[in-house]
């Protein structure tokens, strides 16, 4: 198999993969009921897979090296954001408090 | 499929997304490059953007194919960080069962992490489903639409956006300006903190399962704090 053909292959067969994944659960509960557990942990789902999305994310200063202090200009911009976030709710407000106290501290730190 | 088509909700899930757009447009710059540097051509570059459609398992698959893994040990990779979907599957589920399957299968194939995150608590709120699924189709279609141009920019341009700008950084900054609003019970915070503590804890787990299980131990805490009345008064 050639590099092209692989990719292609590839290509096909995780857009497959990927698709399916999205649509398992759509299709297969369109016409069953949900059992009522199920449905109570799906409840949390956007806030479990957010923390999880986000605190890597943030937490890390390189992969695998942990940085949880003022020296992490992330960590600090998140903590900003997050606190615009929850008092002021506005999206666009949270993401340029964010950004520039990420640009603020990046300059001052490095 | 035009009975439960809004054109107003529509408009406002695309402008919406937009804040998001401007985080993700580097990741599919990166995208596109990562994926010429694998050896791809163009158009299997920009092929991996239209059918695969994740920036997370297209990264992880130019990397490996540079690396010259073979195609199982590729899929897997990807399966695995594509296990979310099964996730955002499951919890839209509920909601998509009054549409006929034209609707299912297109907001299936627009499933992404931001669509989801933005959309759910529409699809909660309203009961009224021709707004939330107008809502979602919105911003689902200009994160597809955006998508195909950055790789677009990506193969052709090259690293156009200066990496010190650190513009995809917009990305966890917009996840959090959803999940702040979610803390409003006790049960919400439980998720959050076992969630975040388990993503930091595991985090050396290979193939990025630290994210599927930190999202499980997360919704895990969640529905025992539910059960032993955590919060309630």
């Amino acid at each position: 198999m050639t590099k092209s053909q692989l990719i292609w292959l590839v290509i096909f067969a995780v857009g497959a993969v990927n698709y399916a994944a999205r649509l398992s659960f759509i299709a297969f509960f369109a016409r069953r009921e949900m059992p009522p557990l199920l449905a109570e942990a799906l409840k949390h789902v956007p806030a479990a897979m957010l923390t999880a999305i986000v605190v890597p994310a943030v937490v890390f200063a390189a992969p695998g090296k942990l940085d949880i202090g003022f020296a992490n200009p992330k960590l600090i911009a998140a903590v900003a954001a997050g606190i615009v976030a929850w008092r002021g709710r506005n999206p666009l407000l949270t993401i340029g408090i964010g950004m520039v106290v990420l640009w603020l501290v990046q300059y001052v730190v490095g | 499929m035009r009975k439960h088509f809004s054109r107003s909700a529509f408009t406002e899930g695309v402008r919406d997304m937009l804040p998001a757009v401007v985080g993700m447009f580097p990741f599919g710059i990166v995208c596109g490059v990562g994926a010429i540097s694998a050896g791809a051509s163009p158009l299997a570059a920009l092929a991996m953007s239209l059918i695969m459609f994740s920036g997370a398992a297209q990264i992880i698959a130019a990397q490996l194919i540079a690396a010259g893994a073979p195609f199982a040990v590729i899929v897997l990779s990807c399966f695995v960080v594509s296990l979310r979907f099964l996730m955002y599957s499951a919890a839209l589920a509920p909601y998509l069962r009054p549409l006929d399957h034209r609707w299912r299968n297109l907001i299936a194939f627009l499933l992404t992490d931001q669509a989801f995150a933005a959309a759910i608590h529409k699809f909660r709120a309203a009961d009224d489903l021709k707004q939330s699924a107008s809502y979602f189709l919105g911003g689902g279609a200009v994160l597809w639409l955006m998508w195909q141009l950055a790789t677009l920019a990506g193969i052709l341009l090259g690293s156009v956006i200066p990496p010190a700008w650190q513009l995809e950084f917009v990305v966890p900054l917009c996840f959090l300006s959803l999940l702040a609003p979610l803390v409003r019970d006790r049960p919400t915070l439980v998720v959050i903190i076992a969630a975040a503590v388990s993503a930091i804890a595991l985090d050396s787990m290979p193939m990025r399962l630290s994210m599927i299980c930190a999202g499980l131990l997360g919704i895990g805490a969640g529905v025992i704090a539910d059960r032993i009345g955590v919060g309630r008064d």
